[in-house]
């Protein structure tokens, strides 16, 4: 079944190559603006041999790491904080609801006012897009606890804490890993564009670079770079949360008997 | 649980920082540093042609000579630059002269020091021009009058320039339908026909003609003969506190530029150090000129008719905006 998929998935990818080959060499497209697969690939193996492009590759995955590590932690410790103690959570329920649908880019300005074009500036719109992510996904795990096992935890004499531990956190895990997953992805897209349109230094600026350089094929080489991340990054995700999810069913199990 | 993703999240850290490194060597601190006789300083621009003498400057060592080192950092825009210089991010910064005399007139403390780039002075021949497609009817920038002319940014120095030719040529700068595109996407635009020419300069005007596009108007000469188009600056903050910096980055950029400006096969050498322009497309390329001294009279023409364009809250004061 497994290897089924990764065959239909592979032809699916090579069709589409394929068709990225030929519209262009078709001349549906101008070749000067759509170069075909070939020459990307040909930019992109020139891309690889560059030590500039390990560096701008670097720094956007630093970005990345940091800034999601930042709103992981960030995230789950207001979700959890937002949820144990009484009346929080409706009091920042509206304040939350309003800050949540700001697009992360609209704070460019700010994050250029602050920081310049370093990295913090990125972190800032890193974090800010990927911690709704997570702290929404918290609250909804959270609204889920079981509530027999909240109870029968509470008659058993467990703290605030130790609840925490083992009735919240373990209901609320399958969401926080939708959210980590979910966050993930935010996180780099953010910290492309960041790097895109403030011109940080990474990944993002040398598309930059590349597109007001006239180098059209190393701009879609650069633009495949930060597909196959993306790709790479769902994939690491997604392992990560079957692995998390498998531990928790079977502590849950036990916990509900 | 928590362990794992702790230690996922230092794991990719770790992965991310040491297979790659990092090119953010320059620090996070805001201020110039010294040690040995030698000022650190960061420089702001945006990774085009023009600022090839300075990259030249730092690789023949001239910067260094005057005791400078120079840490230059690249944005994508000059809207990034001058908030930049202004909050003490960087202490030098390239912007153009429209956008120098908006933030005086604004009352944004800023200071040019130094020139940064002129027109080649020469119609036909100049790093920016307007341009039509292949087998376009329109002749003059006078045709332009109700057709559709990209410029990079709206208000700012193409449009007045842009609005000087027109009116030069005998037409109506108002009847002229001006939309804002980025330079680099201009040319696919004006092959598809979704705009009817476009103010562009260098690399993307090389791109251009090789496509049989045609110069009908040189707008920057038209401002001005050798029009000062852009220049570096720093903070009035910064100027007052550190004259002998500035004075360093004065001697060490003039002769950076002078250096530049006759040895245009370094420059295009230079420049593909720090963008990714092709051999093909950087042969034609027509480099700017980079007089070591800026033009006043120039800067002052563009002065009048940016506020004859309404560009202006309040007339800039050249005294105090230039050196």
């Amino acid at each position: 079944m497994r290897g089924e998929n990764l065959a239909l998935g592979a032809t699916g990818l090579a069709a589409f190559l394929a068709l990225g080959e030929a519209v262009p060499r078709l001349g549906l497209v101008k070749e000067a603006y759509f170069p075909p697969t070939s020459r990307i690939a040909g930019a992109l193996g020139d891309e690889l041999a560059d030590s500039a492009f390990w560096t701008a590759l670097g720094d956007t995955l630093t970005g990345w790491a940091i800034g999601l590590a930042i709103a992981v932690g960030a995230g789950i410790a207001a979700g959890v904080l937002l949820s144990v103690v009484p009346h929080l959570r409706a009091a920042t329920a509206s304040t939350i609801e309003f800050l949540r649908p700001i697009p992360s880019v609209a704070l460019i300005p700010l994050a250029v006012l602050l920081y310049g074009t370093e990295l913090r500036s990125v972190l800032l719109l890193v974090v800010y897009a990927s911690f709704w992510q997570i702290l929404v996904q918290v609250l909804y795990g959270v609204q889920d606890v079981d509530p027999v096992a909240e109870e029968t935890a509470r008659s058993y004499g467990l703290g605030t804490w130790a609840r925490v531990r083992h009735v919240l956190w373990p209901t609320a895990l399958p969401y926080v890993m939708t959210g980590v997953r979910l966050a993930a992805a935010v996180a780099l897209i953010l910290a492309v564009t960041a790097e895109l349109v403030i011109g940080a230094p990474g990944l993002g600026a040398r598309i930059a670079v590349a597109q007001t350089s006239q180098a059209v094929p190393e701009m879609y080489a650069l633009i495949v770079v930060t597909g196959v991340l993306g790709l790479l990054i769902n994939v690491g995700a997604r392992t990560v949360e079957r692995r998390a999810l498998a531990w928790h069913q079977s502590v849950r199990g036990e916990v509900a008997v | 649980m928590r362990r794992l993703f702790a230690g996922l999240a230092a794991g990719t850290f770790l992965l991310a920082t040491a297979a790659c490194g990092s090119s953010d060597d320059s620090g996070s601190s805001g201020g110039s540093s010294s040690s040995g006789g030698v000022t650190t300083v960061k420089l702001g621009l945006i990774p085009i042609v023009d600022v090839a003498p300075v990259y030249l400057g730092v690789q023949k060592g001239f910067y260094e000579k005057h005791g400078l080192k120079l840490s230059i950092t690249t944005a994508q825009g000059g809207a990034a630059i001058v908030p930049g210089v202004v909050s003490s991010q960087f202490q030098f910064g390239f912007s153009n002269m429209t956008s120098l005399m908006v933030a005086q007139s604004n009352s944004v403390p800023v200071q040019a020091v130094s020139n940064g780039i002129a027109s080649t002075g020469v119609q036909g021949k100049d790093f920016g021009a307007i341009t039509v497609k292949k087998g376009s009817t329109l002749e003059s920038a006078k045709d332009l009058e109700g057709k559709k002319v990209a410029i990079n940014t709206l208000k700012n120095i193409n449009e007045t320039a842009v609005r000087e030719s027109v009116r030069k040529a005998g037409g109506d700068p108002d009847k002229v339908n001006f939309v804002e595109l980025a330079f680099d996407q201009m040319p696919a635009a004006l092959d598809n026909g979704q705009i009817d020419a476009a103010m562009v300069v260098e690399p993307a005007l090389a791109t251009v003609k090789s496509q049989g596009g045609v110069e009908i108007a040189s707008p920057l000469v038209d401002v001005a003969p050798n029009l000062t188009v852009a220049m570096y600056f720093t903070s009035t903050q910064y100027a007052q506190q550190h004259p002998d910096v500035v004075k360093k980055f004065q001697e060490a950029t003039a002769e950076s530029l002078a250096y530049a400006d006759s040895h245009p096969d370094e420059v295009r050498a230079v420049v593909t150090t720090y963008t990714k322009i092709p051999a093909s497309v950087l042969d034609q390329v027509t480099l700017p000129k980079w007089p070591a001294e800026a033009n006043r009279s120039s800067i002052e023409a563009l002065e009048k008719l940016g506020e004859q364009d309404g560009l202006f809250k309040a007339t800039p004061d050249l005294d105090k905006l230039l050196p």
